[in-house]
């Protein structure tokens, strides 16, 4: 492998290849950028790579309390804006901080507990992530309804630690698989309890394990569109990504105001891997066995 | 302190029995042995004894009370695990510290005994230390030191010098040993290794296929082997054997190959015709001149010098022959072997079991 990447066209290879990654990951960022700081008026001209002429406007418009549309004064969307991020986070926090907490002590179970059936169940727990969520989405309406759910942050989170838990389910059961039972039997003769046990030695050399499924839950939970789209009517839950693609009027779509709040959309994730991936570290086991 | 009494002892895994009706009694301030082959049940039977297997039939009870549904946390028993397993996320002092904290003893009592058995096994100056910043053999004294820390009634140990290089093991299994004699805790110990159960021991258990083999003190082990496995099992180079049929010649007793090699016997208590297994081990032969009287001759092979002695592998007839030589030995094709007096071990070769000569019989080992 080295001897092949220290070749020329080795390198040229790898060297393209990297750069079409990088282009297809942030080439959409960047033109969302791009367009959030173009004047309004050079949004209908030829596009151009980068903005001929810079302008807050579109972020004016999110955050002040009243800007120019069009030659007009108008509201402006912040208190909207401001309580679909709120939204935002709060339901991807919720779920997040919920599917964790559950498939830690779950997939404990799956891993250690003996008991009939448990890798059928096991098995049937992650099969529904097989399962199209639009084959679901109308009894789920019903039930949300009956449940009078509906537009609450109980059900939005419900509905995500269903849909996310499984595979969360599945990632600690890998890690905990991974783990010698024999730091567990240690603690045991030690004089710990199961649940001791679970929290004070498993857990914390399964940080990488959490953290992962933190982060997967999380950004899966905060670019959810469909959920929301349904469960979420009212500004009460509903979050960015169902507010944004509202800015389009029968008259007007307002390209910089949603690339601006799109843009401003995508700080939060970033801010919550970049703090978490400093836990994201290998060889916490080191030292414990030979 | 504790004794440790195993009574019909069975373990099944679903239909499978792997062990079959153990019995041991173990004295308080004991250091037993379990030893085997892999698959011997030596491991399960430690395990079971901790708490971590279930048992499937029998009791094993502890100071005269049966714990067999009691939790591994209330047994009063450390375990020292063959890879160790120290908590890599807590201190070296933390890892020590960790069962007294469990149970709530006041902070600085249990620094106390933390830095008191720091002090016994060296590692004071490591108490600050991550597991990870420590060698091998740092690691084991660790797991070591989690163990005594507490003054449980009972130690278990796991292969625990299995992951250890061979200077680094001979070296801890004296420090072992010392510190056993020194808290006089009863002690368990499981290894695959015969010169740690025979240099460490006070006694030694050689389990087979999940059955006790024999248990005795290392000594009469090696001396007096009640059967073939026992007799192949310890010593190295093992013990020769060689399939002969006794015969009587007026007063005198021998073994004779179906080849006629003739061994005498001491008044072994079998009768003429038996069908038996001579035993000899390679350090009771001695080569000599062909002409000694009593020589039998042999046909050697390979001679490994090992520097202090040398193994000379040869054949009496047909049936291979080992002989420990101290001293360097000269490349030769052939030479006398002559038999150390009470070196001969019979084995009656259908049953396996060790026939005695009277005079020998007295004070063997009852368990």
């Amino acid at each position: 492998m080295r001897a092949r990447l220290s070749t020329l066209p080795g390198r040229i290879g790898t060297a393209v290849a990297v750069i079409l990654l990088v282009a297809w990951s942030l080439g959409p960022i960047y033109w969302s950028l791009v367009t959030s700081l173009t004047p309004p008026l050079h949004l209908l001209g030829t596009p151009s790579l980068w903005p001929q002429q810079i302008s807050f406007e579109h972020y004016a418009k999110l955050f002040g309390a009243t800007s120019m549309s069009q030659g007009n004064t108008v509201q402006s969307v912040w208190p909207q804006f401001s309580a679909a991020l709120t939204n935002s986070l709060i339901t991807s926090g919720l779920a997040t901080v919920v599917t964790v907490a559950i498939a830690a002590f779950g997939a404990y179970a799956f891993v250690r507990l003996e008991f009939p059936g448990r890798d059928l169940l096991f098995v049937a727990v992650v099969a529904t992530l097989a399962i199209p969520a639009y084959t679901v989405m109308i009894p789920l309406y019903r039930l949300m309804i009956s449940l009078k759910l509906i537009d609450t942050y109980t059900g939005i989170t419900l509905i995500y630690v269903s849909a996310f838990l499984p595979l969360a389910l599945w990632l600690m059961r890998s890690v905990y698989q991974a783990m010698p039972i024999s730091l567990e039997e240690a603690a045991w003769l030690d004089g710990a309890g199961r649940v001791y046990t679970l929290v004070y030695i498993v857990l914390p050399l399964s940080a990488p394990g959490l953290i992962a499924s933190a982060i997967l839950t999380f950004l899966n939970a905060w670019g959810q569109f469909m959920v929301p789209l349904v469960f979420s009517p009212t500004l009460a839950t509903k979050p960015l990504t169902v507010l944004i693609p509202e800015f389009v009027t029968r008259n007007y779509i307002d390209f910089g105001l949603m690339n601006a709040a799109g843009i401003l959309a995508i700080i939060p994730p970033v801010l919550l891997v970049l703090f978490l991936n400093r836990y994201l570290v290998s060889g916490l086991m080191a030292g414990a066995t030979k | 302190m504790a004794t440790v009494d195993i009574y019909r002892l069975v373990k099944r895994y679903g239909a499978e029995e792997v062990i079959h009706g153990i019995d041991l009694a173990i004295r308080d301030g004991e250091f037993i042995s379990l030893i085997g082959a892999s698959g011997c049940g030596k491991s399960t039977l430690l395990r079971m004894i901790a708490g971590l297997e279930d048992i499937s039939g029998g009791t094993i009870s502890i100071d005269g009370r049966e714990v067999n549904d009691v939790a591994p946390k209330n047994r009063d028993i450390a375990m020292v695990f063959q890879n160790y397993a120290l908590y890599p996320h807590l201190s070296v002092a933390d890892n020590m510290g960790f069962s007294l904290k469990l149970r709530d003893v006041p902070k600085p009592e249990i620094s106390r005994a933390v830095k008191e058995a720091a002090d016994l096994l060296g590692l004071t100056p490591y108490l600050d230390r991550m597991p990870k910043a420590l060698s091998g053999g740092q690691r084991q004294r660790v797991a070591m030191g989690r163990a005594i820390v507490r003054k449980p009634r009972v130690f278990l140990f796991d292969e625990p010098l299995s992951n250890l290089d061979a200077k680094l093991r001979v070296q801890m299994r004296a420090e072992i040993k010392a510190l056993q004699r020194r808290l006089g805790t009863t002690s368990i110990y499981v290894t695959h290794d015969q010169i740690e159960a025979m240099t460490m021991s006070d006694r030694i258990v050689i389990l087979n296929g999940g059955r006790v083999e024999q248990v005795g003190a290392p000594l009469d082990l090696y001396d007096r082997p009640a059967n073939l496995f026992v007799a192949t099992f310890i010593g190295s180079p093992a013990m020769n054997l060689i399939d002969a049929t006794t015969r009587r010649d007026g007063e005198q007793l021998f073994a004779e190959t179906d080849e006629g090699v003739r061994m005498p016997l001491e008044n072994h208590a079998v009768a003429e015709g038996t069908a038996v297994t001579i035993g000899v081990r390679p350090e009771h032969l001695a080569l000599a001149d062909v002409a000694t009287p009593g020589a039998l001759r042999i046909a050697i092979d390979l001679i490994e010098p090992t520097g202090h002695e040398s193994h000379v592998f040869g054949r009496l007839g047909r049936h291979p022959l080992i002989v420990t030589h101290s001293g360097r030995v000269a490349e030769t094709t052939s030479a006398g072997v002559i038999v150390a007096p009470g070196g001969v071990h019979v084995f009656d070769r259908s049953s396996g079991r060790r026939i005695d000569a009277p005079a020998a019989s007295e004070g063997s080992e009852k368990r």
